[in-house]
């Protein structure tokens, strides 16, 4: 269903739900998610410190930022693009946001401006992808600078610190126990995966990454949609800087930097294909776990920190390579 | 089939990291009371320097010592995120040079929950942070960055007679360590009619960037005859860029932090002066005054450790 050969449209029957993961996605999910299991079970015999109540809810609330910052680099891979600019856009987002607080400004008006300007930023990222004919990687290279510059300029530089309890909430907060980060993740996971599998665009999403050009004769717009797929990773990463930002009682101009890297590998070891069309939301929250549970398993038993890069990124690799090997045995 | 090879890959690197963990000798010495240091980073020499005195210090008081340092220098979300999972593994004490002077408060005030004491090393936390989270601190172990500014300062004022056009490397802007350097150069140089300072721009704390910075420095005020960097890792990025202008010896450096690097540079003339700060005991003052912490006793709020100024008269005796 994801490669199509001809110019055939490949989305025909749009009272289907989910159309594209099909068969090869699930095992591969299955898969991701038995690797988390394994790994789990690996750091529980090894330490006694990994499998309590609060480690885990540890664990998932700094898994949070990257899961959902994660959520919009799912939809621009899924379309076959690629975006480099979401740590910087967390930065922007979480400066704006944080300024605005400071001068007074209400929550609601402050956490809409983050989102606006995350949303406008990544639709500037699609418009110069689908419009400009740039390839991703350098619209968004160019976005990442810009956004990096734009938040030092806006802050001179400094630190925005301090902010009200009211704020703080959102990651200081429990709900029967559950961080609030963790809800956020969750709801936006949620959200994702209904627009991605119920709605035309989310089907669009697939169909531009299987085959764009047969979308295009089948009477697709696909610069609009393009353009939306980026406004998505812009939206999550202003998401993830409200989180950031409440987390650390402080907008940093740079923070996030390199945010697009676990992002990425999230994505991908979650099975997400980088040619694009092929994955799922569920398969990067899995990818984003294992992530999470790896760094903190690494620190619960002390192993070095040059140690652990060496091993998240073995981990990134061999996730991927699995993939190819499989794929290429289909 | 599939969902195997996944499997076995992972169970593979769980296993490569228990190895990793028994070489380190974390496991097995439970009996230890255990101490945690994380550092902002593990691969500047200065931060290497602490560790090692904080390890001796360790092994003389027959505690055991946990390192961890984020991968990033500048990633405090990282920093707090250790400082987490250290918790959760039952540390007796930590010990921690703050990431982020501001953004780190939360992290320990999740250790003051746990009932873990705080030993700040090196970079102070913010006090109105601090106080704003209702944070307890055992003790503060560093150099007073204020008076080694000043100290630079001065040098500055005796060596260039009171006329000097300066430029100023800043480290990353809201740092406290550079901020109080910074504050304290200026503060020393403020009276001095002669002496103004033409530029004043961060590097960042990086080489590289002391270089490129520097350069454009130089581009705009080609009249610059000294400089201060809040490190030394940035004048000697300026250093090279100062060769490559062909002005090497004409402008007089002043660095902070006497790195190795630093003291050749000294010895050899191409930079003038540095303040030496002292990792290496705080290291060791820091894991000694969380052990007292740890037997209950008070400690005072603050613990200094000497500074000095390395000219061409001591580079060589110090190093």
């Amino acid at each position: 269903m994801t490669k199509i050969a001809g110019p055939v449209p490949p989305v025909r029957d749009p009272g289907r739900p989910s159309p594209t993961p099909g068969r090869f996605a699930s095992a591969r999910q299955f898969g991701t998610v038995i690797g988390l299991v394994a790994l789990s079970t690996g750091l529980w015999i090894l330490t006694p410190h990994f499998l309590t109540v609060s480690n885990l809810l540890n664990v998932v609330e700094q898994t949070s930022i990257n899961a959902i910052v994660a959520v919009g680099l799912t939809f621009v891979i899924l379309s076959g693009g690629i975006d480099l600019s979401v740590g910087s856009l967390v930065a922007l987002s979480g400066v704006v946001l944080g300024s605005l607080l400071h001068a007074g400004q209400p929550l609601a008006m402050a956490l809409a401006a983050a989102l606006v300007v995350g949303a406008a930023s990544g639709v500037a990222n699609g418009a110069l992808v689908s419009w400009g004919g740039l390839p991703p990687f350098i619209a968004t290279l160019g976005m990442m600078s810009i956004a990096r510059g734009a938040a030092l300029v806006f802050t001179e530089g400094r630190p925005v610190s301090g902010f009200e309890p009211a704020f703080r909430v959102l990651a200081t907060g429990r709900v029967a126990l559950i961080p609030a980060p963790v809800i956020v993740m969750v709801l936006t996971y949620i959200v994702a995966h209904l627009v991605l599998t119920r709605t035309t665009f989310g089907r669009y999403v697939y169909a531009i990454g299987g085959n764009e050009e047969a979308t295009r004769l089948s009477g697709v717009s696909i610069r609009f949609h393009k353009t939306m797929v980026y406004g998505v990773s812009g939206v999550t990463s202003a998401i993830a800087a409200i989180i950031l930002t409440a987390r650390l009682n402080s907008a940093q101009p740079i923070a996030g930097m390199m945010y697009e890297l676990d992002a990425i590998a999230a994505t991908v070891i979650g099975g997400t294909s980088l040619t694009g069309g092929e994955g799922t939301l569920g398969g990067t929250l899995v990818g984003a776990l294992i992530m999470g549970v790896l760094r903190n398993g690494l620190n619960l038993l002390g192993v070095s920190s040059f140690l652990q890069q060496i091993i998240i990124g073995a981990v990134i690799v061999v996730a991927v390579l699995v993939d190819t090997v499989l794929k290429r045995r289909r | 089939m599939r969902p195997m090879r996944n499997t076995l890959v992972l169970v593979l690197v769980a296993a490569c990291a228990a190895s990793a963990c028994n070489r380190g000798g974390a496991t097995g010495e439970a009996a230890k009371p255990r101490i945690a240091l994380v550092l902002k980073t593990l691969n500047h020499p200065f931060f290497v320097d602490m560790r090692r005195g904080a390890q001796a210090a360790a092994d003389r008081l027959g505690v055991t010592l946990q390192v961890q340092a984020a991968e990033r220098e500048v990633d405090v979300e990282k920093q707090m995120q250790i400082v987490e999972n250290l918790i959760q593994t039952g540390i007796q004490a930590l010990c921690i040079t703050p990431s982020g002077s501001r953004e780190i408060v939360s992290a320990l005030a999740k250790a003051n929950d746990a009932r873990v004491p705080v030993v700040v090393v090196d970079t102070r936390v913010d006090e109105k942070a601090a106080a704003a989270a209702g944070l307890r601190l055992e003790t503060f172990v560093g150099s007073d960055n204020y008076e080694g500014g000043r100290l630079a300062g001065g040098y500055l004022l005796k060596m260039s007679g009171g006329k000097a056009r300066v430029a100023i490397l800043e480290g990353i802007p809201g740092h406290e360590t550079g901020d109080s350097r910074l504050r304290g150069f200026r503060d020393a140089v403020k009276d001095a009619s002669g002496v103004s300072i033409v530029a004043s721009q961060p590097a960042n704390w990086e080489r590289d960037q002391g270089f490129n910075v520097f350069q454009n420095m130089l581009q705009a005020h080609p009249d610059i005859d000294s400089m201060f960097a809040c490190s030394d890792l940035m004048a000697l990025g300026a250093i090279e860029a100062i060769a490559a202008a062909g002005k090497t010896g004409r402008i007089r450096v002043i660095g902070f932090d006497a790195l190795d690097d630093a003291r050749k540079a000294i010895e050899a003339g191409t930079m003038a002066a540095s303040v030496a700060q002292f990792p290496y005991e705080m290291g060791q003052v820091a894991v000694e005054s969380a052990v007292k912490a740890i037997r209950g006793e008070k400690l005072p709020a603050d613990m200094k450790v000497r500074l000095e100024l390395v000219t061409k008269d001591n580079a060589a005796a110090a190093r």
